[in-house]
């Protein structure tokens, strides 16, 4: 475990020292959501009917310019064939790698969501379910992403195509995700939504790992 | 037999290598040296033919004792030369001491460059920090994919000398190399790769 540990905890100090890769998101969906009153006029209950989507799509959004360096650079420098050469399994090695990305790109986005939420005037009873929605699928956005990052580290510029394939697959965490939010604002219960975003978070978590191995195999050959 | 696109890369090739043998790869560009370390590496698999590894052992055992260095050196730019070998020594599960990296530093001449990000070091003492995984991991079996490229006429006697010790102690290395006079003679066998 402790091998693991080292890739998560070297993925961390690489981001923390470029420090561009934890604010790059926050700074978008902060710059896009200033937008939306210009755009939509400030009207509260405007920006309260749509908020629970916005604030669900810029997440999406905020993560998807993140993916596409989750294993290009560890192709690019060699990186990937010292874990092969080490004997390390390479699904655990991707987990390890989806666990600092979501600890740098997803956590954050937890975190910053009431902000948008306030500038977005989303209805405070919906804050609690915003949060734990995000915080089931975030991880599903950096694992899925992990997928689409393996399959694209033989390409230039694969980030487009990383998009066209991820975006089809995370899909239905958006629908399911902003659906919590919209319901909870609407005084519904969000349990059922929740409850398959929880079933997604563990599918993917069991599948996306070997998925990723197996795309990174193929490239690397 | 290793292939490219489908396509054979060169005809079949068959060897042996024993303890305190240099085997050397040779051929023109394009002729697959890289691609057959690459396979004996275990990063490609074999289009037909096997490898086996001493008697009574497994693949796992082969990757345990050998270490491979090829074109991508496995450095991280953005971490130390230090942070980069406690990262290598750490993911092989070794134990890490820093006065031993330190030592391995000096040894191929990075002295001084402990705290450098491996980013800001020339193409040589890139090279020389990746050579430097060699004497802390003591593996037995070497396979390194043009070592001299980029090293000045210093770096190369030393890595001639590293060579020539580490058969001497019992170890294996199969090299690819190109216009390496002395390294040539130093070899007990030569591998040349043809047009299949």
């Amino acid at each position: 475990m402790i091998r693991y540990w080292a890739i998560c905890q070297r993925d961390l100090l690489a981001t923390w020292r470029k420090k561009s890769g934890i604010y790059q998101p926050l700074v978008f969906q902060l710059l896009i959501v200033t937008l939306f009153p210009l755009g939509l006029g400030a009207g509260a209950q405007t920006l309260a009917k749509i908020s629970p989507a916005v604030v669900w799509i810029l997440a999406l959004l905020g993560t998807l310019i993140t993916l596409e360096h989750i294993f290009k650079d560890d192709f690019e420098d060699g990186s990937l064939a010292l874990y092969v050469r080490a004997g390390l399994s390479l699904p655990m090695a991707i987990i390890s790698k989806a666990l600092a990305h979501w600890i740098t790109t997803g956590l954050p986005t937890v975190l910053f969501a009431p902000i948008i939420g306030i500038l977005l005037h989303l209805p405070e009873t919906a804050y609690g379910v915003l949060m734990l929605s995000l915080l089931l699928a975030t991880p599903i956005f950096s694992l899925l992403g992990a997928v689409g990052s393996a399959l694209t580290i033989n390409l230039r510029s694969g980030a487009l195509l990383l998009s066209v394939l991820v975006m089809p697959l995370l899909a239905p965490v958006l629908i399911f995700g902003a659906g919590a939010v919209l319901e909870t604002a609407l005084g519904n219960s969000a349990k059922g939504h929740l409850l398959l975003l929880s079933g997604a978070l563990i599918l993917t978590i069991t599948l996306a790992p070997f998925a990723a191995a197996a795309a990174i195999k193929v490239n690397m050959e | 037999m290793c292939k490219r696109s489908g396509e054979a890369l060169f005809a079949p090739v068959s060897f042996t290598v024993k303890g305190g043998e240099l085997v050397v790869i040779a051929g023109p560009n394009g002729a697959g040296k890289t691609t057959l370390l690459e396979t004996l590496a275990g990063l490609r698999p074999l289009s037909s033919g096997n490898l086996s590894f001493e008697a009574n052992k497994n693949w796992n055992d082969w990757l345990e004792n050998s270490h491979y260095l090829g074109h991508k050196l496995g450095n991280k730019g953005i971490l130390s030369c230090l942070e980069n070998l406690k990262f290598v020594l750490e993911i092989y599960g070794h134990r890490y001491n820093r006065s031993e990296g330190k030592m391995a530093l000096e040894q191929v001449g990075l002295n001084g460059y402990e705290y450098q990000l491996a980013s800001e070091l020339s193409a040589g003492q890139k090279k020389r920090l990746a050579l430097s995984r060699l004497l802390l991991l003591k593996h037995s079996y070497w396979l390194l994919d043009e070592p001299f490229v980029n090293l000045d006429q210093m770096g190369c006697e030393w890595l001639y000398q590293l060579i020539k010790k580490h058969i001497n102690q019992g170890g294996s290395v199969i090299l690819t190399a190109h216009d390496q006079q002395k390294i040539h003679q130093m070899a007990s066998q030569h591998i040349i790769l043809e047009q299949p």
